[in-house]
């Protein structure tokens, strides 16, 4: 996974590193917002994202000095910490909820009936969060975060073709949960 | 020449858009979809309608208190304690060399200021939230010149 040599982060890693504001904003700024979505898509827990993001940062904090141009790319990087945090944090779901079903986001009525729109995203997050998790971090990785399949291929540490069995697969399953709302989306 | 079951494969596992397939094969996905338009636009809307329910997934915006908390848990400039230590120790009378050498003494954990003096100015980008002894001190100090 090394980088192309035009990480745009680099530069600001660098100021990140010599302890400089703006540095540190802008970098926050382009990067967190996509760290908190993907942690929160994973994890169907705001709190959880937000302490995933936070923890994600804490360690890029750590890491700016030693970061090295050239190898790779720290948005990648990024990736990878926070999705190892999200998956720390389902294995103690699991291990915790023995008897307990694992905590989905409520999928009862809208408080206001006229809250469609509300209502359809907690359907798609609770279809979500059903999914089978590496399907799950596939369709997070390649639709919501952008990532090209060779990239998210590699952030799973699997091949293309792997990730395209999970993408149509967890694709399919959503299709499937979601079959009453086609048409809604837009 | 793609075929039509590739086309609706990838469809089905990237969505309906083509600009977000695998690179190498958007061209041959266009090529086909021009010449198969009547059977393969169905295809692509049936995969958008997907995409847009996808899209409605909340994602979570980043909240002050988490700005301000990251912010001051950044690095601090690596000469920010040379002018506190230059401060201080003038009002002691020592030399400021004297004087972070004892400091770097005691400190542990915490590197010695290896910058040259650096010039003040004002901080580029005011930090607005949250903001701790730390915060204060690294707004108020210079940035240190190019390493």
């Amino acid at each position: 996974m090394a980088s192309d040599g035009n990480d745009p982060d680099e530069v600001l890693l660098a100021g990140v590193s010599r302890g400089e504001p703006a540095a540190v904003r802008q970098l926050l700024d382009r990067r967190l917002p996509r760290v908190l979505a993907l942690a929160r898509r994973m994890l169907n827990d705001p709190g959880e994202a937000e302490d995933v993001a936070q923890e994600t940062f804490l360690r890029a904090w750590k890491q700016a000095r030693a970061w090295k141009p050239g190898g790779a790319r720290f948005d990648t990087w990024l990736h990878r910490v926070a999705l190892n945090l999200c998956y720390d944090r389902l294995r103690r779901r699991r291990e915790i909820a023995t008897d307990a079903p694992p905590e989905q986001v409520d999928t009862g009525p809208a408080p206001d009936a006229g809250l469609m729109g509300a209502e359809v995203s907690r359907r798609v997050e609770a279809a979500l969060a059903a999914l089978a998790p590496r399907q799950r971090e596939a369709i997070v990785l390649c639709h919501h975060q952008g990532l090209g399949n060779i990239e998210a291929a590699a952030l799973m540490e699997i091949s293309v073709e792997a990730l395209e069995s999970l993408l149509s697969r967890g694709r399919r399953a959503l299709k499937a949960s979601l079959a009453d709302l086609r048409g809604t989306g837009g | 020449m793609m075929s039509l079951e590739r086309f609706e494969d990838l469809a089905e596992i990237y969505g309906g858009d083509i600009a977000r397939w695998p690179e190498g094969e958007r061209e041959a996905a266009r090529a086909l979809l021009a010449s198969e338009a009547g059977r393969l636009t169905p295809v692509l809307a049936a995969a958008a309608q997907l995409d847009r329910l996808l899209d409605l997934a909340p994602a979570q915006s980043p909240d002050a208190a988490l700005m301000g908390r990251l912010i001051s848990a950044a690095p601090q400039p690596a000469g920010g304690g040379r002018r506190w230590i230059a401060g201080l120790s003038a009002a002691l009378g020592l030399s400021a060399a004297a004087f972070a050498g004892v400091l770097v003494g005691v400190t542990a954990g915490r590197p010695a200021p290896m910058a040259a003096p650096v010039a003040v100015t004002t901080a580029a980008e005011p930090v607005v939230t949250a903001v701790d002894t730390s915060a204060a001190l690294q707004d108020a100090i210079a940035e240190p010149a190019a390493l």
